[in-house]
């Protein structure tokens, strides 16, 4: 068939009139967004989480009638891929979870992608809600090169720490008390593996949870004063410390005495926690995020400790911190009613819904929310007791960007005698040392 | 006296004379009938344009710079130093030698596995083998991280069924995923099962084409089912082969998703390989210029073993 000038004519103009109806179309719904709503991305993408949040913005939607607020939430995953480049193309949301640190906050800040929020904190007292020493992983310079001080860039709702859930039944079993010390906690470990239980349930299969078992014990031979060096990157801490020898040489101490669950290297972090609830051994070393499922499956059948200190003193560092920090984008068309919605997002009623939930918001729990012996008391009590200790440590793989699989990497190496503790900090301190080089 | 004309049935339909001579198309004028088999092309051309050449060549502008991935002004021009860097690179060369170690398990492993049992069914005329097929063609089409997610379970040390098993039979088992010397073996045995049913399906379609006269020839030289096999259903199948080669060692070098389904590159970096890598730092590490580097050369190394695969096999047939 021969396409005539006429026809040829005709349908190119049916085409480019579809394109262009189409287009007009997109441009008219991006406008709408802009104009009436506000949009926030974080990464509290199931229930209850989700809940919370999706309620608090439907509160500040009728509050502020003809104001839309639209919530989407990731995968940690997906935000940290997805936020900066669509922060850049002027397509990104007015409020974000950031992750903290050189992992996207410092390199957000450099960028211009987000702004300070040192004026809306003196309006709200964003800077009284948590501890100095807790606001500090959501401070960076005004130049965005030096983390851990200088000006507030994002707003913590939730809180984090990692310690030990215990099957209270078990424990009673077996004549087992809470330990209060480092050694006594090596007792009690020896004693369930003789009794044939399995003593200490986590999984590193997909590596994250050997952060924290090595943090946990890491923590119990190190100083604030290191620790803060270390990841915020002052310049002076080396991972070739003699705290981190002998953190390593204890966990292959650990594993070598069958501390931990047969086979942990073949399972996920989050199969330890239904294998615990069910039963199948004694302790979980999890976060605080796991309260709530842990509540759900075994109420309060299930307590909670955080790691003792060694016999001859000294305070531990947990491993936990603040949870992903709320920041206002440079997309924010009106950063002051996006400042008016992180406060709603970190507000009294947020933090009692987040309680209510089993889950632990960012700040001290009131004494009227905590209950003896039950697990939620174990853990506001144990946070609010590490808070005024100031011992909430850190997530050593902050410290370089890419630092989350050189760590699991070499933990895996260790835990599987591939490598000693000096090679294994050797390693860590090489990689480091270079990250300063780029 | 000549015999009356059989009525031409393609005259009768065409109403054409099929002894006249053959019909010229009239001529084509002007230049939008000149353009007009390029018109056909065009909407193919824009998507291929939009979708694979822009950004391949947006690829290697980016793999020329040192770039954080957040913002294009802070990006700057570096040359060829992420690509030295690369190939210099300790772990993306521990990298790229495992996925040279995947491909004995997802190129060679799947195509004895489809191969054999296709011949079988195929040379022996087995029946009901056709309802086998699209339970074989199944993996192929799961999505890889949904293929290992259901393997790690399955070979999960505590509650996996491989280990209950071989625990209630007396033997002390690995974990598997979680084991420095299986991890990798285990997971390129993922590959195989992945893949080899798509090899099946591809020979016993290639196999259809084989003439049976040539079995009964080399059956009538006394050949064995075996010596049928090597001389008659294997040259046979050399098209199919080469196209189960090509396919799957790209997928050997662009391994990704099983991976990161189940042991995400560990333990240590033994399961880590070079999409992986290139993830983790363009994403992970903030190094998008770097990762892009290493996506370009991945690309190269991918192009380069197909184009190899496809010219051992093309020999023979020229």
């Amino acid at each position: 068939m021969t396409l005539d000038r006429r026809e040829l004519l005709k349908r190119s103009g049916m085409i480019s009139a579809g394109l262009a109806i189409g287009a007009s179309a997109a441009t008219h719904t991006v406008a709408a967004q802009e104009e009436d709503s506000l949009v926030f991305w974080d990464t509290l993408n199931s229930p209850p989480r989700s809940e919370i949040v999706e309620n608090i913005a439907a509160e500040f939607s009728t509050a502020h009638d003809g104001i839309t607020v639209e919530h989407r939430g990731w995968t940690s995953e997906e935000l940290v891929n997805t936020l900066p480049r669509s922060v850049e193309g002027d397509q990104g949301p007015d409020v974000a979870q950031v992750n903290n640190g050189e992992a996207l906050t410092g390199p957000m800040i450099r960028a211009g992608q987000i702004i300070p929020l040192k004026d809306y904190a003196a309006e709200y007292g964003w800077d009284e809600l948590i501890p100095p020493g807790l606001l500090a992983r959501n401070m960076y310079s005004a130049d965005g090169t030096t983390f851990g001080e200088g000006e507030l860039w994002g707003v913590s709702a939730e809180s984090e720490i990692v310690g030990f859930y215990y099957n209270r039944q078990i424990f009673a079993d077996n004549n087992l008390e809470v330990p209060t010390t480092f050694e006594e906690f090596e007792t009690l470990l020896a004693a369930l593996r003789e009794a044939g239980i399995e003593p200490l349930l986590f999984g590193t299969l997909d590596k994250w949870q050997a952060i924290h078992i090595f943090g946990e014990i890491q923590g119990t031979y190190t100083t604030r004063e290191y620790l803060d060096n270390l990841i915020y990157r002052r310049g002076d801490a080396s991972f070739e410390d003699q705290s981190m020898i002998d953190a390593a040489d204890k966990l292959v101490e650990w594993k070598n005495n069958n501390f931990f669950l047969d086979g942990f290297e073949g399972i996920n972090g989050d199969d330890a926690t239904p294998l615990f609830t069910s039963g199948a051994g004694a302790i979980l070393m999890q976060g605080s995020w796991a309260a709530g499922q842990v509540t759900t499956d075994m109420g309060d059948e299930a307590g909670f400790f955080l790691m003792p200190p060694h016999a001859d003193g000294g305070t531990v560092l947990s491993v936990g911190g603040v949870g992903i920090p709320y920041s206002i984008t440079s997309n924010a068309e009106n950063p002051d009613l996006s400042a008016e919605l992180i406060n709603a997002l970190v507000s009294e009623e947020a933090f009692n819904a987040f309680i209510d939930a089993g889950l632990l918001p960012a700040g001290e729990i009131p004494e009227d929310k905590i209950t003896a012996d039950t697990l939620s008391g174990d853990l506001y009590s144990n946070w609010n007791q590490a808070l005024a200790d100031d011992a909430v440590g850190h997530y050593l793989d902050w410290a370089t960007p890419d630092f989350y699989d050189i760590l699991t990497g070499e933990l895996q190496k260790l835990l599987a005698g591939e490598v000693d503790a000096e090679a294994f900090t050797k390693a860590l301190q090489e990689a480091y040392a270079s990250s300063f080089d780029s | 006296m000549q015999a009356p004309s059989t009525p031409d049935p393609l005259k009768q339909i065409t109403g054409a004379a099929t002894s006249a001579a053959p019909v010229t198309p009239p001529a084509r004028h002007g230049i939008l009938a000149r353009l007009e088999p390029y018109l056909y092309l065009l909407p193919a051309f824009l998507v291929f344009t939009v979708f694979l050449a822009l950004p391949a060549f947006g690829s290697v502008i980016l793999s020329l710079t040192s770039w954080n991935g957040v913002s294009w002004d802070t990006a700057t021009f570096i040359g060829l130093e992420n690509y030295i860097d690369a190939i210099t690179d300790r772990r993306f060369q521990i990298a790229f030698w495992h996925n040279i170690v995947l491909i004995p398990y997802f190129v060679l492993l799947p195509l004895l596995l489809g191969l054999i049992p296709a011949a079988v069914v195929h040379q022996l005329k087995l029946r009901g083998a056709r309802w086998l097929q699209a339970g074989l063609f199944l993996p192929y089409i799961m999505p890889g991280v949904l293929i290992g997610v259901v393997w790690a379970w399955i070979l999960n040390p505590i509650f996996g069924p491989v280990n209950k098993i071989l625990k209630n039979m007396g033997f002390s088992p690995p974990t598997w995923l979680g084991d420095f010397t299986w991890a990798l073996p285990t997971v390129g045995m993922i590959g195989a099962w992945a893949a080899y049913g798509f090899c099946y399906v591809i020979f016993i379609a290639g196999l259809q084409k084989i003439p049976s006269e040539l079995y009964e020839a080399v059956r009538l030289d006394g050949a064995n089912t075996f010596q049928e096999f090597m001389t008659v259903t294997v040259p046979g199948l050399r098209r199919e082969i080469a196209v189960v080669l090509s396919v799957n060692l790209i997928n050997a070098l662009r391994a990704f998703d099983i991976i990161k389904a189940t042991t995400d590159g560990g333990p240590g970096d033994q399961t880590q390989v070079m999409a992986l890598y290139m993830i983790n730092t363009a994403f992970g590490a903030n190094r998008a210029g770097y990762g892009t580097a290493i996506a370009v050369l991945l690309a190269l190394i991918t192009l380069i073993g197909s184009m190899l695969v496809l010219r051992f096999m093309g020999e023979d047939d020229a």
